[in-house]
């Protein structure tokens, strides 16, 4: 904090002498993280003045000051250390819960009205739970009578939720009717798998 | 046919006592959906500015396009947009949520969020499925964006 002081107040006095180079204490550090899949794309810093330069690899980083951009060679260790706040503040990953129903209706299937609970445990781990409502169907009917039983489906777990003590502004439902088959079929294929919600807790 | 209803009488106790107590939290103006965004985890002190004026920034507030947050030196916190893009802010920092549009059916649209000061860290939700490159850092030195999900961001001496 001293150094940081130190390098704000050097800034501030010397401004106009710095108007040109720009202020001396600003740096900044970009790092390529690996995802949770282990995946790693490649970043592109563009500065303002300068050459863009492409950071390929996990904890590749770079350093910028003003007028400069330069790849840096930070170990993983300096990466995770320089972020160690931030990243220990992510939120927890989104849960997703595949519920089933019976044919033609928006009731569950014995065995997901179970599943049920497992929706309403990790609903109760998080602080501030957020519930995103998707329901599908197989593609028995008519397009325009599965859009109608997705959304239903969707919203009859919506009231649940909200009978749980959710707040209405926390859950959101939506139908995508045969759309969105987990299991590609023909059409008029009776496929228990695509009558279905998803729920995405986060 | 799939179509063709019987309603069932569901009969499940409620179990959520707890969230009912904490999402008391949340702005009690609910329009059609202005939010992009929930604050999921603060720690510390955190701060929302809206309008020009601040708001304590404690876990359920919802965000808008344009709002900034800000911590103190103990504080951090972890926002949530609607697409599932992830952004998380250590100690001293100041991050604007200069532009958030998504479409939840095609997964379109696009995040721009400029960092001030402080360590950020983002990882990139379904804008990212639809177009690598819609979700987008900008700093007072440079802008960063790229098929990469996952990276940081620190920005110093500001």
């Amino acid at each position: 904090m001293m150094m940081r002081d130190g390098i704000q107040l050097g800034c501030s006095v010397s401004l106009a002498a710095l108007l040109l180079a720009g202020c001396a204490g600003q740096r900044e550090t970009y790092a390529v993280l690996p995802d949770a899949k282990g995946q790693v794309g490649s970043l592109t810093v563009t500065p303002k003045e300068g050459a863009p330069l492409k950071l390929s690899g996990a904890y590749a980083s770079a350093v910028g000051k003003p007028g400069a951009i330069e790849a840096a060679k930070l170990s993983e260790e300096e990466i995770k250390a320089a972020f160690a706040a931030a990243l220990s503040a992510r939120p927890d990953a989104p849960v997703r819960f595949t519920l089933y129903f019976k044919e033609g209706s928006d009731e569950l299937t014995p065995e997901s009205f179970k599943d049920l609970e497992k929706v309403l445990a990790e609903i109760r781990k998080r602080p501030a739970p957020d519930l995103i409502i998707v329901g599908h169907t197989d593609r028995v009917g008519l397009l325009s009578d599965n859009d109608r039983l997705a959304l239903k489906r969707a919203e009859k777990m919506r009231s649940e939720m909200l009978r749980q003590g959710l707040p209405a502004d926390s859950v959101q439902a939506a139908g995508r009717g045969e759309r969105e088959p987990l299991v590609a079929t023909a059409d008029e294929v009776a496929e228990a798998r695509n009558r279905r919600v998803e729920m995405l807790v986060r | 046919m799939e179509a063709g209803l019987k309603t069932n009488s569901a009969m499940m106790v409620p179990l959520l006592v707890g969230v009912l107590a904490l999402s008391v939290v949340a702005d009690a103006s609910a329009q059609a959906s202005p939010w992009v965004g929930q604050i999921k985890v603060s720690r510390g002190i955190v701060v929302l500015e809206r309008g020009g004026q601040k708001f304590p920034a404690p876990v359920g507030v919802r965000l808008k396009e344009n709002d900034v947050i800000l911590t103190e030196a103990n504080g951090s916190v972890g926002l949530m947009f609607n697409d599932n893009s992830v952004l998380s802010m250590g100690p001293n920092g100041e991050v604007l949520l200069e532009r958030y549009a998504y479409d939840s059916t095609t997964y379109l649209g696009a995040f721009d969020a400029f960092v001030k000061r402080g360590a950020v860290s983002i990882e990139a939700g379904n804008l990212a499925n639809a177009s690598p490159e819609s979700v987008r850092v900008k700093t007072p030195l440079a802008e960063i964006r790229g098929q990469a999900r996952n990276f940081a961001v620190n920005v110093e001496g500001n």
